[in-house]
Protein backbone atom coordinates (compact mmCIF):
# COMPACT_ATOMS: atom_id res chain seq x y z
CA UNK A 1 0.00 0.00 0.00
CA UNK A 2 3.09 2.18 0.25
CA UNK A 3 4.40 1.48 -2.35
CA UNK A 4 1.43 1.94 -4.15
CA UNK A 5 1.30 5.43 -2.66
CA UNK A 6 4.81 5.96 -3.69
CA UNK A 7 4.56 5.42 -6.94
CA UNK A 8 1.81 7.18 -7.27
CA UNK A 9 3.77 10.16 -7.42
CA UNK A 10 5.93 9.08 -10.52
CA UNK A 11 3.79 7.12 -12.25
CA UNK A 12 0.22 9.01 -12.41
CA UNK A 13 -0.31 7.97 -15.42
CA UNK A 14 0.60 4.35 -15.18
CA UNK A 15 -1.88 3.87 -12.48
CA UNK A 16 -4.76 5.93 -14.07
CA UNK A 17 -7.31 2.89 -15.36
CA UNK A 18 -9.31 6.12 -17.74
CA UNK A 19 -6.52 5.81 -20.21
CA UNK A 20 -7.56 2.17 -20.87
CA UNK A 21 -9.64 3.81 -23.20
CA UNK A 22 -7.28 4.41 -25.40
CA UNK A 23 -5.33 1.93 -27.69
CA UNK A 24 -2.32 0.60 -26.71
CA UNK A 25 0.21 2.29 -28.48
CA UNK A 26 -1.79 5.45 -27.95
CA UNK A 27 -1.64 4.80 -24.49
CA UNK A 28 1.89 4.58 -23.60
CA UNK A 29 2.68 7.42 -25.91
CA UNK A 30 -0.06 10.09 -24.03
CA UNK A 31 1.12 8.05 -20.27
CA UNK A 32 4.93 9.34 -21.32
CA UNK A 33 3.57 12.92 -21.71
CA UNK A 34 1.26 12.85 -19.26
CA UNK A 35 4.28 11.31 -16.67
CA UNK A 36 7.07 13.88 -17.42
CA UNK A 37 4.34 17.02 -17.15
CA UNK A 38 3.85 15.51 -13.86
CA UNK A 39 7.61 15.36 -13.26
CA UNK A 40 7.97 19.41 -13.71
CA UNK A 41 4.77 19.82 -12.13
CA UNK A 42 1.93 20.48 -13.97
CA UNK A 43 -1.81 19.19 -13.47
CA UNK A 44 -2.12 16.09 -15.38
CA UNK A 45 -5.92 16.27 -15.17
CA UNK A 46 -6.43 18.41 -18.38
CA UNK A 47 -4.09 16.22 -20.43
CA UNK A 48 -6.01 12.98 -19.38
CA UNK A 49 -8.97 15.01 -20.45
CA UNK A 50 -7.98 15.91 -23.44
CA UNK A 51 -6.64 12.35 -24.26
CA UNK A 52 -10.17 10.94 -23.27
CA UNK A 53 -12.24 13.31 -25.22
CA UNK A 54 -10.62 12.44 -28.36
CA UNK A 55 -10.91 8.56 -27.52
CA UNK A 56 -14.79 9.79 -27.09
CA UNK A 57 -14.80 11.10 -30.77
CA UNK A 58 -13.07 8.48 -32.10
CA UNK A 59 -9.64 10.43 -33.57
CA UNK A 60 -6.99 9.19 -34.73
CA UNK A 61 -3.89 8.52 -32.65
CA UNK A 62 -1.69 11.08 -34.21
CA UNK A 63 -4.21 13.80 -33.18
CA UNK A 64 -4.59 12.59 -29.99
CA UNK A 65 -1.04 12.82 -29.28
CA UNK A 66 -0.43 16.10 -30.72
CA UNK A 67 -3.28 17.69 -28.74
CA UNK A 68 -2.14 16.33 -25.72
CA UNK A 69 1.40 17.40 -26.53
CA UNK A 70 0.50 20.85 -27.14
CA UNK A 71 -1.99 20.94 -24.36
CA UNK A 72 1.31 20.78 -22.39
CA UNK A 73 3.41 22.83 -23.77
CA UNK A 74 0.61 25.68 -23.34
CA UNK A 75 0.42 25.01 -19.81
CA UNK A 76 3.80 25.52 -19.20
CA UNK A 77 3.40 28.92 -20.94
CA UNK A 78 0.59 29.40 -19.14
CA UNK A 79 2.76 28.49 -15.70
CA UNK A 80 5.24 30.37 -16.54
CA UNK A 81 3.35 33.81 -16.76
CA UNK A 82 0.83 32.79 -13.73
CA UNK A 83 3.44 31.52 -11.41
CA UNK A 84 3.88 28.12 -9.49
CA UNK A 85 1.15 29.16 -7.36
CA UNK A 86 -1.68 28.83 -10.06
CA UNK A 87 -4.32 26.03 -9.55
CA UNK A 88 -5.27 24.19 -12.63
CA UNK A 89 -8.59 25.92 -12.89
CA UNK A 90 -6.80 28.79 -13.83
CA UNK A 91 -3.95 27.08 -15.64
CA UNK A 92 -6.35 25.64 -18.32
CA UNK A 93 -8.37 29.40 -18.64
CA UNK A 94 -5.16 30.67 -19.25
CA UNK A 95 -4.78 28.43 -22.17
CA UNK A 96 -7.44 29.16 -23.63
CA UNK A 97 -7.07 32.85 -22.96
CA UNK A 98 -3.44 31.88 -24.99
CA UNK A 99 -5.22 30.44 -27.65
CA UNK A 100 -7.56 32.99 -28.22
CA UNK A 101 -4.66 35.46 -28.52
CA UNK A 102 -3.94 37.14 -25.40
CA UNK A 103 -0.19 37.67 -24.99
CA UNK A 104 1.53 35.90 -22.13
CA UNK A 105 2.21 39.32 -20.92
CA UNK A 106 -1.93 40.17 -20.88
CA UNK A 107 -1.37 36.78 -18.17
CA UNK A 108 1.44 38.58 -16.10
CA UNK A 109 -0.25 42.00 -15.71
CA UNK A 110 -3.59 40.28 -14.52
CA UNK A 111 -1.56 38.86 -12.49
CA UNK A 112 -0.59 41.82 -11.11
CA UNK A 113 -4.18 43.39 -10.82
CA UNK A 114 -6.47 40.21 -9.50
CA UNK A 115 -6.41 38.63 -6.63
CA UNK A 116 -6.84 34.65 -7.35
CA UNK A 117 -8.18 32.58 -8.64
CA UNK A 118 -7.52 34.15 -11.61
CA UNK A 119 -10.22 31.74 -13.49
CA UNK A 120 -13.07 33.34 -14.93
CA UNK A 121 -11.61 36.38 -15.84
CA UNK A 122 -8.83 34.31 -18.07
CA UNK A 123 -12.23 32.16 -19.24
CA UNK A 124 -13.92 35.14 -19.70
CA UNK A 125 -10.91 36.85 -21.74
CA UNK A 126 -11.16 33.42 -23.86
CA UNK A 127 -14.88 33.72 -24.34
CA UNK A 128 -15.41 36.60 -25.56
CA UNK A 129 -12.63 36.52 -28.34
CA UNK A 130 -14.49 33.58 -29.05
CA UNK A 131 -17.60 35.79 -29.87
CA UNK A 132 -15.62 38.10 -32.14
CA UNK A 133 -13.82 40.60 -29.71
CA UNK A 134 -10.93 41.17 -31.29
CA UNK A 135 -8.06 39.83 -28.78
CA UNK A 136 -6.74 43.10 -27.91
CA UNK A 137 -10.25 44.34 -26.80
CA UNK A 138 -10.97 41.80 -25.02
CA UNK A 139 -7.96 41.68 -23.27
CA UNK A 140 -7.90 45.42 -22.51
CA UNK A 141 -11.85 45.17 -21.70
CA UNK A 142 -10.93 42.17 -18.76
CA UNK A 143 -7.78 43.91 -17.65
CA UNK A 144 -9.77 47.61 -17.01
CA UNK A 145 -12.44 45.39 -14.96
CA UNK A 146 -10.21 42.87 -13.29
CA UNK A 147 -9.07 44.82 -10.64
CA UNK A 148 -12.37 45.73 -8.83
CA UNK A 149 -14.69 43.40 -10.67
CA UNK A 150 -15.88 40.08 -9.29
CA UNK A 151 -16.79 37.11 -11.07
CA UNK A 152 -20.42 37.12 -11.28
CA UNK A 153 -19.84 40.61 -13.03
CA UNK A 154 -17.52 39.28 -15.34
CA UNK A 155 -20.04 36.57 -15.93
CA UNK A 156 -22.42 39.06 -16.96
CA UNK A 157 -19.93 41.37 -18.52
CA UNK A 158 -19.52 38.56 -20.99
CA UNK A 159 -23.19 37.82 -21.25
CA UNK A 160 -24.32 41.45 -22.38
CA UNK A 161 -21.49 42.09 -25.07
CA UNK A 162 -22.56 38.48 -26.23
CA UNK A 163 -26.35 39.78 -26.00
CA UNK A 164 -25.03 43.51 -27.76
CA UNK A 165 -22.87 41.48 -30.45
CA UNK A 166 -26.29 39.04 -31.30
CA UNK A 167 -28.09 42.19 -31.78
CA UNK A 168 -25.50 43.18 -34.44
CA UNK A 169 -23.22 45.76 -32.83
CA UNK A 170 -19.59 45.42 -33.98
CA UNK A 171 -18.01 43.45 -31.46
CA UNK A 172 -15.04 45.88 -30.25
CA UNK A 173 -17.89 48.52 -29.89
CA UNK A 174 -19.80 46.54 -27.75
CA UNK A 175 -16.82 45.71 -25.76
CA UNK A 176 -16.18 49.20 -24.39
CA UNK A 177 -19.12 50.26 -23.84
CA UNK A 178 -20.07 47.68 -21.52
CA UNK A 179 -16.53 48.12 -20.38
CA UNK A 180 -17.81 51.57 -19.34
CA UNK A 181 -21.17 50.32 -18.07
CA UNK A 182 -19.80 47.46 -15.93
CA UNK A 183 -16.72 49.64 -14.15
CA UNK A 184 -19.96 52.02 -13.41
CA UNK A 185 -22.00 49.02 -12.34
CA UNK A 186 -19.39 47.56 -10.09
CA UNK A 187 -18.09 51.21 -8.23
CA UNK A 188 -21.68 51.58 -7.01
CA UNK A 189 -22.04 47.90 -5.84
CA UNK A 190 -25.13 46.81 -7.82
CA UNK A 191 -26.09 43.23 -7.68
CA UNK A 192 -28.97 41.57 -8.67
CA UNK A 193 -30.06 38.94 -5.72
CA UNK A 194 -32.34 36.73 -7.67
CA UNK A 195 -35.00 35.07 -6.59
CA UNK A 196 -33.14 33.98 -2.73
CA UNK A 197 -36.35 31.61 -2.30
CA UNK A 198 -35.81 28.89 -4.84
CA UNK A 199 -32.57 29.46 -6.26
CA UNK A 200 -32.34 27.39 -9.38
CA UNK A 201 -29.23 25.73 -10.93
CA UNK A 202 -28.02 28.20 -13.17
CA UNK A 203 -26.94 27.76 -17.33
CA UNK A 204 -23.77 28.25 -18.61
CA UNK B 1 12.66 -16.27 6.26
CA UNK B 2 10.90 -13.47 4.81
CA UNK B 3 12.31 -9.77 5.18
CA UNK B 4 9.79 -7.87 7.24
CA UNK B 5 8.05 -5.19 6.34
CA UNK B 6 7.63 -2.40 9.48
CA UNK B 7 5.33 0.17 8.09
CA UNK B 8 7.15 3.59 8.18
CA UNK B 9 6.36 6.05 11.16
CA UNK B 10 4.12 9.22 10.86
CA UNK B 11 7.54 11.08 11.70
CA UNK B 12 10.02 8.96 9.25
CA UNK B 13 7.12 9.43 6.61
CA UNK B 14 7.51 13.61 7.13
CA UNK B 15 11.27 13.27 7.38
CA UNK B 16 11.26 11.50 3.76
CA UNK B 17 8.57 14.21 2.44
CA UNK B 18 10.57 17.25 3.57
CA UNK B 19 13.78 15.50 2.34
CA UNK B 20 11.83 15.74 -1.25
CA UNK B 21 9.55 12.41 -1.90
CA UNK B 22 6.09 13.93 -2.42
CA UNK B 23 5.10 10.03 -2.82
CA UNK B 24 5.71 10.07 0.77
CA UNK B 25 2.83 11.82 1.06
CA UNK B 26 0.52 9.69 -0.13
CA UNK B 27 1.05 7.40 2.29
CA UNK B 28 0.40 9.87 5.24
CA UNK B 29 -2.93 10.60 3.14
CA UNK B 30 -4.00 6.96 3.06
CA UNK B 31 -3.50 6.37 6.44
CA UNK B 32 -5.50 9.46 7.74
CA UNK B 33 -7.86 9.52 5.08
CA UNK B 34 -10.35 7.68 7.16
CA UNK B 35 -9.77 8.53 10.53
CA UNK B 36 -10.02 12.25 9.22
CA UNK B 37 -13.05 11.68 7.07
CA UNK B 38 -15.62 10.33 9.53
CA UNK B 39 -14.86 13.69 11.52
CA UNK B 40 -15.23 15.70 8.92
CA UNK B 41 -18.40 14.06 7.14
CA UNK B 42 -20.22 13.91 11.05
CA UNK B 43 -19.14 17.61 12.08
CA UNK B 44 -20.14 19.02 8.42
CA UNK B 45 -23.20 16.92 7.87
CA UNK B 46 -22.71 17.02 3.80
CA UNK B 47 -20.30 14.24 2.10
CA UNK B 48 -19.71 16.85 -0.60
CA UNK B 49 -18.17 19.52 2.01
CA UNK B 50 -16.40 17.10 3.89
CA UNK B 51 -14.34 15.03 1.08
CA UNK B 52 -13.45 19.05 0.22
CA UNK B 53 -12.53 19.86 3.88
CA UNK B 54 -10.81 17.18 3.83
CA UNK B 55 -8.64 17.30 0.81
CA UNK B 56 -8.05 20.86 1.44
CA UNK B 57 -6.87 20.38 4.93
CA UNK B 58 -4.34 17.51 3.37
CA UNK B 59 -3.32 20.05 1.13
CA UNK B 60 -2.82 22.83 3.41
CA UNK B 61 -0.68 20.49 5.37
CA UNK B 62 1.21 19.09 3.09
CA UNK B 63 2.25 23.35 2.32
CA UNK B 64 2.56 24.05 6.07
CA UNK B 65 4.46 20.82 6.70
CA UNK B 66 7.89 23.00 7.31
CA UNK B 67 5.72 23.99 10.26
CA UNK B 68 4.55 20.75 12.06
CA UNK B 69 6.88 20.94 15.17
CA UNK B 70 6.98 17.36 16.05
CA UNK B 71 6.44 15.36 13.33
CA UNK B 72 5.79 12.05 15.49
CA UNK B 73 2.81 14.02 16.11
CA UNK B 74 1.86 14.96 12.58
CA UNK B 75 -1.24 13.07 12.87
CA UNK B 76 -2.67 15.41 15.89
CA UNK B 77 -1.27 18.38 13.87
CA UNK B 78 -3.26 17.40 10.62
CA UNK B 79 -6.11 17.05 12.56
CA UNK B 80 -5.92 20.81 13.77
CA UNK B 81 -6.07 21.76 10.53
CA UNK B 82 -9.00 19.50 9.95
CA UNK B 83 -10.57 20.97 12.90
CA UNK B 84 -10.02 24.43 11.81
CA UNK B 85 -11.11 23.91 8.38
CA UNK B 86 -14.13 21.85 9.13
CA UNK B 87 -15.32 25.49 11.25
CA UNK B 88 -14.94 27.91 8.16
CA UNK B 89 -17.32 25.12 5.98
CA UNK B 90 -20.32 27.81 7.62
CA UNK B 91 -23.50 26.67 9.45
CA UNK B 92 -25.44 23.45 7.96
CA UNK B 93 -27.05 23.07 11.74
CA UNK B 94 -30.23 24.38 10.04
CA UNK B 95 -30.13 22.15 6.78
CA UNK B 96 -31.34 18.99 8.02
CA UNK B 97 -29.67 16.39 4.85
CA UNK B 98 -29.22 12.86 4.46
CA UNK B 99 -25.83 11.25 4.99
CA UNK B 100 -24.08 8.31 3.45
CA UNK B 101 -25.47 6.15 6.58
CA UNK B 102 -27.69 4.76 4.39
CA UNK B 103 -25.24 2.79 2.70
CA UNK B 104 -24.25 -0.83 2.81
CA UNK B 105 -22.00 -0.54 5.94
CA UNK B 106 -24.64 0.92 8.06
CA UNK B 107 -26.94 -1.98 6.99
CA UNK B 108 -24.96 -4.89 7.17
CA UNK B 109 -26.76 -7.91 7.80
CA UNK B 110 -29.94 -6.68 9.17
CA UNK B 111 -33.00 -8.09 8.48
CA UNK B 112 -35.47 -5.90 5.70
CA UNK B 113 -37.79 -5.14 8.65
CA UNK B 114 -34.84 -3.84 11.01
CA UNK B 115 -33.01 -2.05 8.33
CA UNK B 116 -35.93 -0.05 7.63
CA UNK B 117 -35.68 0.92 11.57
CA UNK B 118 -32.07 1.26 11.21
CA UNK B 119 -32.24 3.84 8.67
CA UNK B 120 -34.67 5.67 10.37
CA UNK B 121 -32.49 5.85 13.75
CA UNK B 122 -29.69 6.60 11.31
CA UNK B 123 -31.56 9.51 10.39
CA UNK B 124 -32.66 10.97 13.65
CA UNK B 125 -29.30 10.37 14.76
CA UNK B 126 -27.85 12.72 11.96
CA UNK B 127 -30.51 15.31 12.76
CA UNK B 128 -29.98 15.51 16.11
CA UNK B 129 -25.86 15.71 15.55
CA UNK B 130 -27.30 18.59 13.13
CA UNK B 131 -28.84 20.75 15.37
CA UNK B 132 -26.35 20.68 18.02
CA UNK B 133 -24.56 24.15 18.46
CA UNK B 134 -21.51 23.91 16.32
CA UNK B 135 -18.69 23.87 19.31
CA UNK B 136 -21.02 21.35 21.06
CA UNK B 137 -20.88 19.10 18.35
CA UNK B 138 -17.32 19.18 17.39
CA UNK B 139 -16.16 18.89 21.18
CA UNK B 140 -18.43 15.48 21.32
CA UNK B 141 -16.92 14.39 17.72
CA UNK B 142 -13.38 14.71 19.32
CA UNK B 143 -14.26 13.50 22.80
CA UNK B 144 -16.37 10.64 21.79
CA UNK B 145 -16.00 9.29 18.43
CA UNK B 146 -12.28 10.14 17.72
CA UNK B 147 -11.06 9.20 21.38
CA UNK B 148 -8.99 12.58 21.79
CA UNK B 149 -8.08 13.37 25.46
CA UNK B 150 -9.15 16.56 26.56
CA UNK B 151 -6.04 18.01 26.88
CA UNK B 152 -5.14 17.40 22.93
CA UNK B 153 -8.87 18.82 22.16
CA UNK B 154 -7.63 21.88 23.98
CA UNK B 155 -4.87 22.36 21.75
CA UNK B 156 -6.50 21.61 18.71
CA UNK B 157 -9.36 23.98 19.65
CA UNK B 158 -7.95 26.99 22.21
CA UNK B 159 -10.61 26.18 24.87
CA UNK B 160 -10.12 25.03 27.67
CA UNK B 161 -10.66 21.76 29.53
CA UNK B 162 -13.36 22.43 31.85
CA UNK B 163 -15.25 23.96 28.78
CA UNK B 164 -14.74 21.51 26.69
CA UNK B 165 -15.67 19.24 29.52
CA UNK B 166 -19.08 21.34 29.55
CA UNK B 167 -19.72 21.38 26.26
CA UNK B 168 -19.61 17.75 25.89
CA UNK B 169 -21.98 17.21 28.59
CA UNK B 170 -24.03 19.35 27.06
CA UNK B 171 -23.69 17.77 23.68
CA UNK B 172 -24.63 14.54 25.22
CA UNK B 173 -27.78 15.56 27.03
CA UNK B 174 -29.30 17.34 23.97
CA UNK B 175 -28.78 15.08 21.99
CA UNK B 176 -30.62 13.11 24.53
CA UNK B 177 -33.27 14.96 24.29
CA UNK B 178 -33.60 15.38 20.35
CA UNK B 179 -33.45 11.16 20.22
CA UNK B 180 -36.18 11.27 22.60
CA UNK B 181 -38.49 13.92 20.68
CA UNK B 182 -37.83 12.03 17.43
CA UNK B 183 -39.37 8.92 18.90
CA UNK B 184 -42.68 10.51 20.17
CA UNK B 185 -42.87 12.05 16.37
CA UNK C 1 -37.95 0.87 19.52
CA UNK C 2 -35.28 4.28 20.68
CA UNK C 3 -33.88 3.30 23.92
CA UNK C 4 -35.61 4.59 27.33
CA UNK C 5 -32.44 4.91 29.08
CA UNK C 6 -30.73 7.83 28.34
CA UNK C 7 -27.02 6.80 28.54
CA UNK C 8 -27.82 3.77 26.74
CA UNK C 9 -29.00 6.06 23.67
CA UNK C 10 -26.01 8.19 23.70
CA UNK C 11 -24.16 5.10 24.00
CA UNK C 12 -25.79 3.93 21.10
CA UNK C 13 -25.13 7.06 19.12
CA UNK C 14 -21.51 7.06 19.90
CA UNK C 15 -21.35 3.47 18.46
CA UNK C 16 -22.96 4.71 15.56
CA UNK C 17 -20.84 7.35 14.77
CA UNK C 18 -17.78 5.78 15.09
CA UNK C 19 -18.30 3.91 12.27
CA UNK C 20 -15.88 3.94 9.33
CA UNK C 21 -16.86 6.31 7.09
CA UNK C 22 -16.40 5.58 3.29
CA UNK C 23 -14.05 8.02 1.57
CA UNK C 24 -13.80 8.22 -2.05
CA UNK C 25 -10.76 7.22 -2.85
CA UNK C 26 -10.05 9.65 -5.94
CA UNK C 27 -9.82 11.81 -3.06
CA UNK C 28 -5.49 10.60 -2.37
CA UNK C 29 -4.74 11.45 -6.15
CA UNK C 30 -6.79 14.85 -5.90
CA UNK C 31 -4.34 15.18 -3.27
CA UNK C 32 -1.58 14.47 -5.00
CA UNK C 33 -2.57 16.31 -7.81
CA UNK C 34 -2.58 19.30 -5.72
CA UNK C 35 0.15 19.32 -4.32
CA UNK C 36 2.18 18.18 -7.57
CA UNK C 37 1.11 21.54 -8.98
CA UNK C 38 2.65 23.65 -6.31
CA UNK C 39 6.08 22.76 -4.22
CA UNK C 40 5.90 23.08 -0.91
CA UNK C 41 8.05 26.34 -1.70
CA UNK C 42 7.76 29.62 -0.02
CA UNK C 43 5.42 31.04 -2.88
CA UNK C 44 4.14 34.77 -1.86
CA UNK C 45 3.90 35.10 1.50
CA UNK C 46 0.09 35.17 2.84
CA UNK C 47 -0.18 33.40 6.45
CA UNK C 48 -3.28 31.27 6.20
CA UNK C 49 -5.40 31.69 8.76
CA UNK C 50 -6.15 34.97 8.93
CA UNK C 51 -7.68 34.71 5.78
CA UNK C 52 -9.17 31.58 7.03
CA UNK C 53 -10.87 33.79 9.46
CA UNK C 54 -12.41 36.14 7.10
CA UNK C 55 -13.56 34.03 4.81
CA UNK C 56 -15.83 32.40 8.25
CA UNK C 57 -17.02 35.53 8.42
CA UNK C 58 -17.65 35.93 5.12
CA UNK C 59 -18.89 33.06 4.62
CA UNK C 60 -21.82 33.65 7.79
CA UNK C 61 -22.66 37.40 5.86
CA UNK C 62 -23.38 35.47 2.71
CA UNK C 63 -25.06 32.26 3.44
CA UNK C 64 -28.28 33.55 3.36
CA UNK C 65 -27.74 34.60 -0.14
CA UNK C 66 -27.84 31.66 -2.50
CA UNK C 67 -26.64 33.86 -5.51
CA UNK C 68 -23.05 34.57 -3.71
CA UNK C 69 -22.72 30.51 -2.11
CA UNK C 70 -20.27 29.63 -5.12
CA UNK C 71 -17.86 31.56 -3.54
CA UNK C 72 -15.41 29.08 -2.57
CA UNK C 73 -17.65 25.80 -3.33
CA UNK C 74 -18.93 23.89 -6.41
CA UNK C 75 -21.60 25.08 -8.67
CA UNK C 76 -25.10 23.37 -9.55
CA UNK C 77 -25.67 24.09 -13.18
CA UNK C 78 -28.27 22.66 -15.66
CA UNK C 79 -27.52 22.30 -19.47
CA UNK C 80 -30.12 21.79 -22.09
CA UNK C 81 -30.64 21.03 -25.52
CA UNK C 82 -33.79 21.49 -27.61
CA UNK C 83 -33.99 18.31 -29.97
CA UNK C 84 -37.25 16.85 -30.56
CA UNK C 85 -36.30 14.39 -33.16
CA UNK C 86 -33.81 12.95 -30.85
CA UNK C 87 -33.86 9.68 -29.62
CA UNK C 88 -30.91 9.88 -26.90
CA UNK C 89 -28.72 12.80 -25.77
CA UNK C 90 -25.51 12.67 -23.10
CA UNK C 91 -23.73 15.55 -21.77
CA UNK C 92 -20.23 15.25 -22.54
CA UNK C 93 -17.39 16.88 -21.03
CA UNK C 94 -13.93 17.53 -19.07
CA UNK C 95 -16.67 16.92 -15.87
CA UNK C 96 -17.21 13.30 -16.73
CA UNK C 97 -13.99 11.94 -18.63
CA UNK C 98 -15.93 12.74 -21.83
CA UNK C 99 -17.85 9.12 -21.41
CA UNK C 100 -21.38 9.53 -22.55
CA UNK C 101 -22.45 7.13 -20.22
CA UNK C 102 -22.29 8.93 -17.36
CA UNK C 103 -24.47 11.88 -17.93
CA UNK C 104 -27.39 11.10 -20.10
CA UNK C 105 -29.81 13.34 -20.07
CA UNK C 106 -33.85 13.61 -19.35
CA UNK C 107 -36.02 14.64 -22.56
CA UNK C 108 -40.18 16.24 -21.89
CA UNK C 109 -41.56 17.32 -25.21
CA UNK C 110 -38.22 17.51 -27.08
CA UNK C 111 -36.19 19.62 -24.69
CA UNK C 112 -33.29 17.62 -22.89
CA UNK C 113 -31.40 18.79 -19.70
CA UNK C 114 -29.84 17.68 -16.91
CA UNK C 115 -28.13 18.95 -13.74
CA UNK C 116 -24.59 18.33 -13.24
CA UNK C 117 -22.37 20.12 -10.29
CA UNK C 118 -19.30 21.46 -10.50
CA UNK C 119 -16.05 22.09 -9.04
CA UNK C 120 -14.80 25.52 -10.04
CA UNK C 121 -13.13 25.58 -12.97
CA UNK C 122 -12.82 25.88 -16.60
CA UNK C 123 -14.24 22.69 -18.57
CA UNK C 124 -15.13 22.06 -22.33
CA UNK C 125 -18.07 19.96 -22.70
CA UNK C 126 -20.56 18.95 -25.51
CA UNK C 127 -23.92 17.01 -26.15
CA UNK C 128 -23.94 13.68 -28.11
CA UNK C 129 -27.38 13.34 -29.64
CA UNK C 130 -28.24 9.72 -30.65
CA UNK C 131 -24.75 8.70 -29.91
CA UNK C 132 -22.92 9.50 -33.14
CA UNK C 133 -23.43 13.77 -33.71
CA UNK C 134 -21.76 16.46 -31.71
CA UNK C 135 -23.53 19.43 -30.80
CA UNK C 136 -22.57 22.45 -29.15
CA UNK C 137 -24.51 24.14 -26.94
CA UNK C 138 -26.06 27.21 -28.35
CA UNK C 139 -26.23 29.17 -25.25
CA UNK C 140 -22.70 28.88 -24.56
CA UNK C 141 -19.08 30.32 -25.21
CA UNK C 142 -18.38 28.03 -28.13
CA UNK C 143 -14.98 26.30 -27.43
CA UNK C 144 -12.27 27.87 -30.18
CA UNK C 145 -9.74 25.44 -29.52
CA UNK C 146 -11.09 22.57 -30.69
CA UNK C 147 -8.51 20.01 -32.62
CA UNK C 148 -10.73 16.89 -32.72
CA UNK C 149 -13.07 18.40 -35.75
CA UNK C 150 -16.57 18.44 -33.44
CA UNK C 151 -18.26 21.63 -31.83
CA UNK C 152 -17.68 22.32 -28.47
CA UNK C 153 -19.11 24.86 -25.35
CA UNK C 154 -17.74 26.17 -22.77
CA UNK C 155 -18.83 25.97 -19.01
CA UNK C 156 -16.59 28.00 -16.75
CA UNK C 157 -17.04 27.90 -12.63
CA UNK C 158 -15.60 30.62 -10.52
CA UNK C 159 -14.12 30.75 -6.87
CA UNK C 160 -11.18 28.99 -5.40
CA UNK C 161 -10.16 26.02 -7.33
CA UNK C 162 -7.85 22.84 -5.38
Amino acid sequence: MILAALLLATQVAAQDPRLERLDPDTRSIVAAIVDSAHGIGLPVEPLIQRALEGATKGAPSARIVAAVRRLTVDLGTARTALGTSAVQAELEAAVAALRAGATPDVLVHLRDVRRPPLTMALSVLADLVASGVPADSAAAAVLALAPKARDADLVEFRRAVERDIALGAPPAAATSVRVNAGANAISTQSSDPGNPATPRPRRP
Amino acid sequence: MGIERVEPSDAELVRRVRAGDVGAYGALVARYRHRLGRYAVHMIGDREDAEEALQDSFVRAYRSLARCDDPARFGAWLYGILVNRCRTTGARAARRRRMFVHDAQALDGAAHADSADRLEWADAVDRALARLAPDYREAFLLKHVEDLEYEEIAELTGAGVSALKMRVKRAREQLQKYLREAEHV
Amino acid sequence: MFEQDDETTVERVIQHLRRPVAIDAGLDARVMQAIATAPPQRRRVRPLWPLLAAAAVLAAVLIARPWNRNATKADTLQFVLIAPQAASVALVGDFNDWDPARAPMQTAHGVWATVVRLAPGRYRYAFLVNGVEWRADPSAPAAKDDEFGTPSSVVTVGGRGS
